[in-house]
């Protein structure tokens, strides 16, 4: 585990404070210090490896996780904002150990190539599928327009969230 | 996160407002975190405490009253307002603002009330609230007041609050029947980005225009010396023209890494052009 930052004590509290939350169906409960961001806290107390971090700023999306529904940064959202909340990341989204029909999607259609990207993508995904089953390209652009991408040309990413749409709506497990 | 700070999420407002009274300076107000997080990591800001608002009962309300007014909570969020029927039924600038504004994913925790707090000179909702003249409703312990929009903003990320004051709702009157609005954004890229220029125009039903720009003088401005000047001939077939021609004595644009001076006062016509012709033509959608 990463060393904390130490208290200085000059400017406030860094107590510890305990926080509730479920974590890709899971109950968590840890003691974490205010300023640590949900992103670190999944990283870093989960060891959930998948969130990633690239600006750290809310520009780039790596770090896209689901929160109570809502795709969100998690970068720019502090651990204790979760508390009671439900979090989703992209080891929540297989299931069973195999991949969901999303996921394969995007191996099919080579909507990944370095693949650090890709679990923001498919969490931004996620959420769109989740409000709507049948997006439009313009819908999908606009859900993924946060989500950077210097490899594919996103167009392969398109492809893989139209076809994992299709057969969500097709009735096969997510 | 750099920085080091507490944590308070009160459940009440009245707690909310003792805590500001008692520490002014050092406390920071804590909406949707997309600027003031940003600002921390970066060691602009370093408060010692956040405030986090979202738990007030009152931040969350969003209610439209009818001939009155849309109530806006500290804590209703931009894509809230980007996918409300309502507002793109009344308030359609305000509705074309918030779908501009960042990503999807910061649209989620951003807030309008965090928006004008954070006063950017580049605010993309401040030109929607400005031309449906806006209130910003304030608390503090000792006691409460209304401020119009066009007096909230003194410069560049400065307003008229005070370190122990909170913004607890933002109220938007009804444009009643007939009102026609729009916000036209230009970014460097296709993508989200901030704005180069943002510009907001509304067409009332008795066919007054109210006009506003942000990205184009140190704080979002009502242009009411172009509206007087418009306004005072009536609305013709003409009047798109003369605002392009003339909105450049009206705004003091820089240059900065997004545009040069110049672009901007090109930009400036040509959005506000096409904004009074979307409303001439009857308000379908830019
Ligand atoms: C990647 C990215 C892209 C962005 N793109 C845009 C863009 O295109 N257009 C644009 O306009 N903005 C943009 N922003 C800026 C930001 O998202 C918006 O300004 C947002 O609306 C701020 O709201 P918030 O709730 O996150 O504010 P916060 O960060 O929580 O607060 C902002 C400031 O307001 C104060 N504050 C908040 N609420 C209150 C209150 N109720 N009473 C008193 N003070 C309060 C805070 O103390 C802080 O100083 C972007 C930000 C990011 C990270
Ligand atoms: S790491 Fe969060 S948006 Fe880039
Ligand atoms: S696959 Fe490399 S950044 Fe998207």
């Amino acid at each position: 585990m990463r060393e904390q930052p130490s208290n200085t004590g000059e400017t406030g509290g860094t107590d510890r404070v305990r926080l509730s939350c479920v974590v890709n169906g899971e109950k968590v409960s840890a003691l974490v210090e205010p300023h640590l961001t949900l992103l670190s806290f999944l990283r870093q107390e989960l060891k959930l490896l998948g969130v990633k971090e690239g600006c750290g700023e809310g520009e780039c999306g790596a770090c896209t996780v689901i929160m109570n529904g809502n795709a969100v940064n998690s970068c720019l959202t502090l651990a204790l904002e979760a508390e009671g909340a439900r979090i989703l990341t992209v080891e929540g989204l297989s299931n069973g150990g195999g991949l969901s029909a999303l996921q394969e999607e995007f191996v099919k259609h080579d909507a990944l190539q370095c693949g650090f990207c890709t679990p923001g993508m498919l969490m931004s995904a996620r959420a769109l599928l989740d409000r709507n089953p049948d997006p439009g390209t313009e819908e999908i652009k606009e859900a993924v327009a946060g989500n950077l991408c210097r490899c594919t040309g996103y167009y392969p990413i398109l492809e893989a969230i139209t076809a994992a749409a299709k057969r969500e709506r097709e009735g096969e497990q997510r | 996160m750099v920085g080091s700070f507490d944590y308070l999420r009160p459940q009440s407002l009245a707690e909310a407002l003792e805590f500001l009274h008692k520490q002014p300076e050092t406390c920071r107000v804590l909406a949707g975190g997309t600027d003031l997080l940003v600002l921390i990591r970066r060691s602009v800001a370093s408060p010692a405490h956040l405030l986090d608002i979202k738990a007030l009962p009152e931040t969350g309300r969003f209610e439209y009253t009818l001939g009155e007014g849309l109530l806006i909570g500290a804590a209703v969020t931009v894509n809230r307002l980007a996918e409300s029927p309502l507002v793109r039924e009344k308030y359609p600038a305000l509705a074309d603002a918030a779908g501009a504004l960042a990503t999807y994913q910061v649209r989620n925790r951003a807030t309008l009330v965090g928006n004008i707090c954070n006063a950017s000179p580049g605010s993309d909702l401040a030109p929607a609230l400005l031309v449906f003249e806006a209130r910003v409703r304030v608390k503090s312990l000792n006691g409460s007041r209304e401020i119009p929009i066009d007096e909230f903003f003194t410069g560049v990320k400065k307003t008229v609050l005070k370190p122990d004051e909170l913004v607890t709702e933002v109220f938007l009157p009804d444009p009643g029947e007939g009102d026609k609005s729009v916000y036209l954004k230009q970014g460097r890229v296709k993508g989200h980005d901030l704005a180069v220029a943002g510009v907001a125009v509304r067409l009332t039903g008795s066919k007054k225009l109210c006009l506003a720009v942000s990205a184009l003088a140190p704080a979002p401005l009502r242009l009411r010396h172009l509206e007087e000047m418009l306004n005072a001939v009536g609305f013709d077939a003409v009047t798109a023209e003369k605002a392009a021609l003339e909105v450049e004595h009206f705004i003091r644009p820089i240059s900065d890494i997004r545009a040069s001076a110049e672009y901007r006062k090109h930009i400036a016509a040509a959005l506000l052009k096409r904004a009074i012709r979307h409303c001439e033509g009857g308000g379908k959608s830019a």
